[in-house]
């Protein structure tokens, strides 16, 4: 084992510049703004969503497989790991249908209030209020 | 024949099973929430998240969870000296993420964006304001009577404060009472003539910015003045030296769609995840304090701590691009 050492300092490092990186292309995300922006016929937020989300997941596996030394670990990972993964992913599934995803329209004030606001921004481009606060 | 790792870190590893679990559900909802939540609050100049703050924060992490491995390296090669130092390291950038955090939290109290504290609708700001400048009022009364007063009860909802000018309703005319009477002694000691000049003055402000309530909460109950005017009316009166000190607590009007459910999420998230740095913090500050003693028998608990802290490291990586730039 005590050979690989110096082997595994040089990975951990490349590791921890790989995951600089991909922190950067988050930020770098954010910066060109795609939520206003319309590629390829798919809304910003969704592309924006499952770009940094991709992102995320690829940091996640480096943490876990390197850092977390999951790659050298024994077949007890699988099944240590994949029903709490699996309970983790169905719960959100399980509640998208009725609070993610409505058939009715909500009925709330700040959804008026929305509504209105769009109407007044189609209107008159001048003085929308969400945008009227000045730091 | 068991599994070839020590008990502890399968017991870590279990542990950290359920901490996924933990973690999910809060995530989730927050994902389900916001998918169906249309005009979620995203821009930054409303929510004052700040993305470089965020960003930093994450590079913090990722940082203190690289010096956690050398530890665990220093540790396997029995360099102590090694592993002390890079756990010194770690519990250093432990605290820069908090005070990075903190100061985030201090932005949100300042604008006070606090679940149940962000008013959503120009109408819901309205109340807020009055509810906010008749708090001023008052206090300006009991402070300037230096009298002790009953404690004072929550307003249930923000129409009782609203219509409180007209003191009509029997539950609210019991709490103003003590208030409105502080009111009559100030009265009687500014119409007192020996009353000296610069006490005169202090009372005189007083009862012009009570007028200038009771005036502004006259239109907002008759809802003659819409937001852009309220914060007009309230930015002149903070700009007046007379004023200005007195003004500080009535926030800038702004509502946010949703934006109660968003402070809900942001600081039950967040909340959540710092508290997991704090322990991870504990649990560094217990090697640490080993000094020269710590040895080979502390590795497996490195290790472990280790594991823990990379999970930590884990959270944020997902928070960062939810909360931060989605």
């Amino acid at each position: 084992m005590s050979d690989q050492h110096d082997h595994a300092y040089v990975k951990y490092s490349s590791i921890f510049y790989a995951l600089c990186i991909c922190t950067g292309l988050s930020i770098v995300f954010d910066v060109i703004d795609l939520k206003k922006q319309n590629i390829i016929g798919m809304n910003g937020v969704v592309l924006l969503a499952v770009l940094v989300l991709a992102v995320a997941c690829a940091k996640a596996l480096f943490v876990l497989i390197y850092f977390m030394h999951l790659k050298f670990e024994g077949r007890w990972k699988y099944v240590l790991l994949s029903p709490t993964i699996v309970l983790a992913m169905g719960l959100t599934i399980a509640i998208t249908p009725d609070i993610g995803i409505h058939y009715y329209t909500n009925e709330a004030p700040q959804i008026d209030y929305l509504e209105q606001a769009r109407e007044t921004a189609a209107k008159t481009d001048a003085l929308n209020p969400e945008k009227s606060h000045v730091e | 024949m068991g599994l070839p790792i020590p008990h502890s870190k399968l017991g870590m590893w279990l542990f950290l099973a359920t901490e996924i679990m933990f973690f999910s559900a809060f995530i989730g909802a927050y994902i389900v929430l916001r998918a169906g939540s249309p005009g979620w609050p995203d821009d930054p100049e409303i929510t004052h998240l700040r993305v470089w703050a965020g960003g930093l924060n994450t590079f913090v992490l990722i940082l203190s969870s690289y010096f956690v491995v050398l530890a665990l390296e220093g540790m396997k090669v029995e360099n102590f000296a090694k592993a002390r130092r890079y756990l010194c390291l770690t519990l250093l950038l432990a605290c820069v993420f908090l005070g990075i955090k903190s100061y985030e939290y201090a932005g949100k109290f300042q604008y006070d964006i606090l679940p149940g504290h962000i008013p959503e609708t120009p109408r819901m700001a309205i109340d807020k304001s009055m509810r906010e400048m008749k708090q001023v009022v008052d206090q300006r009364a009991i402070t300037l009577s230096a009298a002790k007063l009953p404690e004072k009860t929550e307003p249930v909802n923000p129409e009782d404060t609203v219509e409180v000018a007209g003191v009509t309703d029997e539950k609210t005319e019991e709490v103003e009472t003590p208030v409105e009477e502080l009111r009559q002694q100030l009265q009687a000691e500014l119409a007192a003539e020996d009353t000296p000049a610069a006490r005169k003055k202090e009372l005189q402000t007083y009862f012009d910015l009570g007028d200038k309530y009771r005036k502004l909460n006259d239109r907002a109950l008759e809802e003659s003045i819409s937001m852009q005017e309220m914060n007009k009316e309230l930015e002149t009166l903070k700009q007046d030296p007379q004023y200005a000190s007195l003004m500080a607590p009535v926030h800038f009007l702004q509502p946010i769609i949703y934006g109660n459910l968003f402070a809900s999420v942001y600081f039950l998230l967040t909340g959540f995840h710092a508290l997991h740095v704090v322990i991870g913090m504990l649990l560094f500050i217990i090697v640490l304090i080993q000094g020269r003693r710590l040895s080979k028998k502390w590795k497996d608990y490195v290790e472990n701590i280790g594991l823990y802290w990379h999970f930590v490291d884990l959270v944020w990586i997902f928070l960062f691009p939810l909360i931060y730039i989605i």
